[in-house]
């Protein structure tokens, strides 16, 4: 592929985590090149992994909403996975 | 707040039921069983679940000095149901931490109380809820942050309405992004920046967050009373019954609210959420 980094989604993933945590200097994202598609891993700090994914996943999903929204605009397909 | 009564097959069945009617998420709404469902020989069910719901209501600011002086005088005065008024705070999100908080002192959650007040469960002295300004600021700088990390460019502006809605809006140049199919970016978007506002209220928010881009929610639900109204003349004309497509608890509210105010048709769902939707039929 390219290497096109998908900075809008990073950039998204990255805000919108770390206002949603107790500790936003443990929020990192990191790209990892897949075949045609890239996916960025979300690390948050010990204990603030349910506030990412929330009751029954629905923060992760509306987080994983956005982020592909946002990587639409770098012309990537992203997977969002939560790393602890 | 209004409380609706609905009755199911089941528990869950009347809860579903109630939601539809309010327009909200579970996560949004406070429930009280009035009635299990009985069951009887051989699991016929002999008797249908009733089920009292309503919008958690998330304000407690007026409540708060009442409730104090209430409490001096003694928990436990059998003041019964007229209590429910003053303990409506209880159920909040915020509460149930303020009542894990108190929990030696004050007693156990509401829902375990049996009938003695609920307002002893909640300790709000210590803790003030937060300045309307400093919510709508919260809120808006995670959307505006948002909004520059999707490399856009939009106004963020903020209110927080006598109805205790949290009013957030993104006006600018295509914002189409932020809305995405079915206004699914749209609603995901508000999921969080509830969730941001709560992360950093600490539980002391109150207001309900409405997300909004351009007025488009506005715009949608003026379309979709047309469309309903519509299908609405279609049933009445033909004596068909119309059913639409899955929608949200939110859309399903305006659906029922349409018809209400029509003659000769009405409304009911079907179907488990998130795959339930509303049935249109003649009167």
């Amino acid at each position: 592929m390219s290497d096109a980094r998908p900075e809008h989604a990073c950039d998204v993933l990255e805000h919108i985590a770390k206002s949603l945590v107790e500790q936003p200097d443990g929020v990192s994202v990191e790209v990892v090149d897949l075949d045609g598609k890239s996916q960025l891993n979300l690390h948050v700090a010990d204990g603030d992994m349910g506030r990412v994914i929330g009751k029954r996943g629905r923060m992760a999903s509306a987080i994983r909403t956005v982020t592909r929204a946002a990587a639409a605009r770098d012309g990537v397909e992203v997977d969002i996975e939560f790393v602890d | 707040m209004e409380w609706v009564e609905t009755t199911g097959k089941t528990v869950e069945e009347a809860k579903d039921l109630a939601l539809d009617q309010l327009g909200v998420d579970h996560q949004d709404a406070e429930f009280e069983v009035v009635e299990e469902p009985k069951t009887g020989l051989f699991g016929r069910v002999r008797g249908e679940a009733r089920v009292r719901a309503r919008i958690a209501p998330k304000s407690p600011r007026p409540k708060n000095d009442r409730r104090r002086g209430g409490r001096s005088k003694g928990k436990g005065e059998g003041e019964g149901r007229s209590n429910q008024r003053d303990g409506q705070r209880s159920n909040g999100r915020s509460d149930q931490r303020d009542g894990v908080n108190a929990g030696g002192s004050q007693g156990s959650r509401p829902k375990s109380q049996g009938d003695s007040p609920k307002r002893e469960s909640q300790p709000r002295e210590e803790r003030p809820p937060m300045d309307a300004d400093e919510q709508c600021k919260v809120a808006s700088v995670f959307l505006s942050g948002l909004v520059t990390s999707f490399g856009l460019t939009g106004e963020v502006t903020a209110n927080l309405d006598e109805d205790d809605f949290l009013n957030v809006g993104v006006q600018g140049e295509g914002l189409g992004l932020l809305i995405g199919p079915g206004l699914n970016t749209l609603d995901a978007l508000q999921e969080l920046t509830r969730n941001a506002v709560q992360r950093q209220a600490d539980g002391r928010e109150y207001g309900r967050v409405v997300v909004d881009v351009d007025g488009v929610r506005a715009r949608r639900r003026a379309a979709l009373e047309q469309f309903v109204a519509d299908a609405a003349k279609k049933v009445v004309e033909t004596g068909d019954t119309v059913v639409f497509e899955v929608m949200s608890s939110a859309d399903r509210k305006v659906v029922h609210d349409t018809v209400g105010d029509l003659d000769g048709v009405v409304s009911g769902s079907e179907g488990e959420d998130p795959r339930r939707r509303v049935v249109l039929k003649p009167a």
